[in-house]
């Protein structure tokens, strides 16, 4: 028989809008940009948009459908993240998905006392050190908002502790624009220079409008500071539904990628070719507690559906994943962890960020994030579909074997059963006596131990000296 | 030899066993100070979750090929084995998956076993406890149906005049402490690499 074709892979993919219903909200959302407009608080941003052909009526910022063809045929469809030692480790593409932790909790569960309270500087480096550890986790983002550092220097205090914490690309918060510069100034010193820096960028900014139509000039203005220096940034609105976006999840996608895109206008403007993620939030405001749910199933299903979107713009996106609603990390967030890990996965979100939240996104919790991790790895394994080959259709193995007799101890068994089953670390497996035996711990405490293990133990490259000088500085300015 | 063993290299133990028979090292030193010693790592790290199940069968089977070469001396010189097992898939049942995982744990730890095969009826099952002189006699049900057949085994190995010359350890996963008492096994183990270690316990 002459070498025949092989069967590939099937990995595989969820799409949740179809090709019309990509098209129908993109229309609605360039009918949202030209006929409603959105309000437009920052001069800068407004002049930009007038001079490139906007227009204003009834004092809002009306925008045509060419403005926003040439920012897509600008933007970059790839952004090279890198870790802070300057290893290629996150190239945001489309096809590709990255998960990290969840950003800028009020409180934190401590890992040791089990006590929610207020999050510190410390907690935050913390984060980073045990998400540094995990493989299946990407980026950090910042998981708390420090309440022992001056309320003031807040996101420049975590912007140092995940870069003490971790190598690993980050993904930031600013207050301002001051803010941004000496974030910025940091981040030249780490890695080196200007030049250094855009050429293999180790952080993202995360800025956000106010939903619904609402751009302020001051999350504007740390775009724009991304944009003039060429770095990396992401300008998600949450139009979460009922709440910042209609309770409908079409409308609350059209006007989120409106919004969106007024972003990523304004980014291409300043500098042609600006990295910029696309994408939007739109979890659900729960009608009954005012709470934005993290663990809704059409959290993910609004997820899902940008990702199309994003598809159809050629740009890669950001998304969110591996949270929960639970107040503790229970059978509930087991659930909503999962759900929306695996469905993200499906639909290869690029940048998946809130791996690790519980309460809704106000408290973090290291046994979530040690969980998710697993989460990630599994769903990792069950969405690279099967193998179908010779070796794996087995029929040597099948034609060897007495009837009844087994495979556990044929050789086929031996050579292929490491990569024919998942093999779990978090998820126990143990027999009854076994389990007992080593103690009947159920899965959080055994996430728990793993997180206080790691701390104990894990060792992350320290930053230059240069790098703690320019921090040291910018700590004393900010102190007079 | 324990490296190669570890590693399942048939060849290199069997290689390594003639050798140290030609070096005059007496068969009843290479079995324990070699094959057995050399299996403790294997259990040890099988137990620790470093080794998974086809990977200890194939040092189970290494340890087998060499008792196979060691066979002839052994028996020359005397010297006892470690124990001898018949081991059968009780009447009824034609389930032989673990029964073969259990006959070749038990092969990989050093004892001499009997495998009679499936189906096998309790007068068939006592007469080979009888012939091959067996020092265990272990069951293991996988369904709660098949648990009383083991108390009907132990009650024709009591009748035969056998009960108190073979240890009866029994393991499965509907198998309870209580039920090895009420039934007069020896032991409980839940699983075949536990199992291996009561025959041992029971034997010692």
């Amino acid at each position: 028989m002459p070498k025949q074709l092989s069967v590939s892979t099937l990995q595989p993919m969820v799409k949740m809008l179809s090709d019309e219903q990509v098209q129908a909200i993109h229309y609605a959302t360039l009918e949202i940009l030209s006929q409603t407009g959105v309000e437009m608080q920052d001069p800068q941003g407004r002049e930009l948009l007038l001079e490139a052909g906007a227009w204003e009526s009834n004092s809002r910022i009306k925008i045509p459908e060419n403005l926003v063809t040439d920012a897509i045929a600008t933007a970059p469809s790839r952004i090279p993240m890198h870790d802070r030692l300057g290893n290629l480790t996150m190239p945001l593409e489309l096809g590709k998905v990255f998960f990290g932790s969840g950003s800028d909790t009020t409180f934190t569960v401590d890992v040791k006392t089990g006590e929610r309270r207020r999050a510190t500087a410390q907690d935050v480096e913390n984060f980073a050190r045990l998400g540094d550890a995990l493989d299946n986790i990407d980026f950090v983002m910042s998981m708390g908002n420090p309440s022992d550092v001056p309320p003031d220097d807040l996101y420049i205090h975590e912007f140092i502790r995940m870069l003490r914490g971790s190598t690993k690309p980050n993904v930031y918060t600013t207050k301002d624009r001051t803010d941004m510069e000496d974030i910025y100034r940091i981040a030249v010193a780490v890695a080196g220079s200007e030049q250094a820096l855009r050429e293999k960028p180790f952080f993202l900014l995360y800025a956000e409008p106010i939903s619904p139509l609402l751009i302020p000039e001051e999350s504007l203005q740390k775009l724009i500071f991304c944009a003039e220096k060429g770095v990396p940034a992401a300008y998600p609105p949450s139009t979460n539904t009922g709440a910042g976006g209609p309770i409908t999840l079409a409308g609350s996608l059209a006007l989120g990628n409106a919004e969106c895109l007024v972003g990523l206008i304004i980014s291409q403007l300043i500098r042609p070719g600006t990295p910029f993620l696309y994408g939007m939030n739109t979890a659900a405001l729960d009608m009954k507690s005012t709470i934005v749910s993290y663990g809704s199933p059409e959290w993910p299903l609004g997820m899902m559906a940008q990702m199309d979107l994003a598809r159809y713009y050629n740009l890669p996106a950001w998304s969110a994943a591996g949270a929960s609603d639970s107040k503790v990390v229970d059978t509930q967030a087991g659930i909503e962890m999962t759900f929306s890990i695996l469905t993200n996965f499906l639909a290869r979100a690029t940048l998946i960020h809130d791996v690790g939240y519980i309460e809704y996104g106000s408290t973090s919790s290291m046994e979530a994030l040690v969980i998710a991790d697993e989460i990630i790895r599994e769903t990792r394994y069950f969405t690279g579909g099967l193998d179908i080959n010779p070796n794996t259709l087995a029929l040597d193995a099948i034609a060897r074997i007495r009837p009844g007799g087994g495979f556990l101890a044929d050789k086929h068994t031996l050579n292929n059963f490491r990569t024919s089953q998942w093999i779990p670390k978090m998820i126990d497996r143990k027999q009854y006596d076994d389990w007992t035996a080593a103690g009947s711990k159920d899965m959080f405490t055994r996430a728990n131990e793993r997180a206080r293990e790691i701390l104990d133990e894990h060792q992350v490259t320290p930053l230059s000296e240069a790098a703690e000088v320019v921090i040291a500085e910018i700590l004393e300015e900010r102190a007079a | 030899m324990q490296t190669d063993l570890y590693y399942g290299d048939r060849d290199a133990v069997e290689t390594a066993i003639c050798k140290a028979i030609d070096e005059g090292m007496s068969p009843k030193e290479i079995l324990d100070n070699g094959l057995i010693l050399g299996m403790e790592p294997v259990g040890r790290d099988f137990k620790a979750g470093d080794l998974f199940i086809p990977e200890v069968l194939l040092c189970a089977r290494v340890i087998h090929a060499g008792i196979e070469v060691l066979r002839p001396l052994l028996e020359e010189s005397g010297v006892p084995t470690r124990g001898k097992l018949v081991i059968v898939t009780m009447a009824g049942d034609l389930h032989d998956i673990d029964k073969n995982l259990m006959s070749m744990m038990c092969q990989g730890a050093g004892f001499e076993v009997i495998d009679l095969g499936i189906d096998v009826s309790p007068e068939k099952f006592i007469e080979a406890v009888l012939a091959e002189k067996a020092d265990l006699v272990s069951m293991s049900a996988l369904l709660t149906t098949t648990m009383p057949s083991m108390k009907a085994t132990i009650d024709a190995l009591v009748q035969a005049g056998l009960r108190d010359k073979v240890k009866v350890p029994i393991g499965g996963a509907p198998v309870t402490a209580k039920h090895t008492q009420d039934i007069g096994a020896d032991s409980i183990a839940p699983d075949a690499g536990a199992a291996v270690e009561a025959a041992q316990n029971l034997i010692a």
